[in-house]
């Protein structure tokens, strides 16, 4: 596939995926197209899983538009491939919450970015209609799902309250789970996990070295009035926010190709 | 622990994730379990606003506390794992469901 470089992300829409875990990216899709899968979603009487841009064929103009792959091939490089599972997110009316969670088991290679979920939206989503909900910065943290079944509203948390059209592409690891329905309207969300084929050997977005020192050093060797290193998440102590801004020092530098020890 | 019309106090539970162990520090998450058949806690949409800032404004409103976090010893150095040192405490109240 041919990238448009115009759609690549620049240094600090990657400063922010790194340390947020997250980029979303409003897609300028035609007119209609949300409304129509929508429409489609509406009326399926069973999920059909893997199949489902077989069953809602449109999905496809999502999925491949060039806004979307801009900023895919940026974080995961320009041969990424959108995984054979694919799921729909059906959050019926009236349904209740869903606890935090990462899909599938723990990474522990945080600092490699591998994989990624793209979570699509094809209508708005209000606060009321079960927002998938994320915790900005948790990408990094090797915590088993059971563990977090004692946590419910986590300072920081991130209700992802989207325009129709919006795609959420997330760090594989992020916590996320989603808030109560409460509403009489079906909520709709299709994920679909895009995978690395190889290693970074340089960068994949409108990189710029001069502006890429700023935003990682902040002018000083330890870097701690940089972006990457005095932004804040969840609230944590010194010691867990000096492993939090290693850690994202580390992911940059992978994604830089450049060899970290 | 009986009061004199027959009412039993019950267990209310909170579970409070601090910034670090010290009973001082930030609350980031905060929990009540409400000692009530069919009570759930939910994950909302809102902004998130705690009951008590630390372990120590929730000691001074009556809870006390009935499990200390694990220290979780740094065998290695460089990962994070869960969020916040978890605090449980209880406070045993007499329950009006009317």
């Amino acid at each position: 596939m041919k990238i448009e470089d115009q759609y690549r992300l620049n240094n600090e829409q990657m400063m922010d995926f790194v340390v947020l875990g997250y980029h979303l990216v409003e897609l300028d899709l035609p007119d209609g197209l949300n409304e129509e899968i929508c429409d489609e979603l509406d009326q399926l009487e069973e999920n059909p899983l893997d199949t489902i841009l077989d069953v809602v064929p449109q999905l496809q103009k999502v999925f491949t538009h060039p806004q979307l792959e801009g900023a895919l091939a940026s974080i995961l490089g320009d041969d990424f491939e959108l995984s054979s599972h694919r799921h729909w997110h059906l959050k019926p009316p009236q349904s209740r919450y869903m606890h935090w969670h990462q899909d599938g088991i723990n990474d522990r290679q945080v600092t490699e970015i591998r994989t990624l979920l793209m979570l699509y939206y094809p209508q708005h989503v209000e606060p009321d209609m079960g927002p998938t909900i994320v915790v900005p910065g948790s990408h990094f943290r090797n915590a088993p799902t059971d563990r977090m079944s004692t946590y419910y509203n986590i300072k920081g948390q991130l209700p992802l309250t989207v325009k129709a059209g919006t795609v959420a592409v997330t760090v594989y690891s992020l916590w996320h789970g989603t808030a109560a329905n409460t509403t009489d309207k079906k909520r709709h969300m299709i994920k679909v996990p895009v995978g690395r084929q190889s290693d970074p050997a340089e960068p994949s977005w409108n990189y710029d070295s001069d502006g890429s020192n700023e935003l990682v050093t902040g002018g000083k060797k330890g870097g701690q009035n940089s972006s990457l290193g005095n932004r804040r998440t969840v609230p944590s102590a010194q010691s867990e926010f000096y492993k939090e801004r290693r850690l994202r020092r580390m992911t940059w530098d992978w994604l830089c190709g450049i060899e970290t020890t | 622990m009986d009061t004199a019309n027959g009412i039993h106090p019950r267990q209310r539970l909170m579970y409070m994730q601090l910034a670090s162990p010290n009973p001082t520090s930030e609350c980031v998450a905060c929990t009540i379990f409400e000692p009530v058949k069919g009570f759930r806690p939910e994950i909302e949409s809102g902004e998130v606003d705690v009951p008590y800032s630390n372990v120590i404004d929730a000691l001074a409103d009556g809870w006390k506390v009935i499990q200390l976090p694990d220290p979780r010893a740094a065998f290695d150095d460089h990962d994070l794992d869960v969020i916040g040192y978890e605090f449980v405490l209880q406070k045993m109240e007499v329950i009006d469901e009317d």
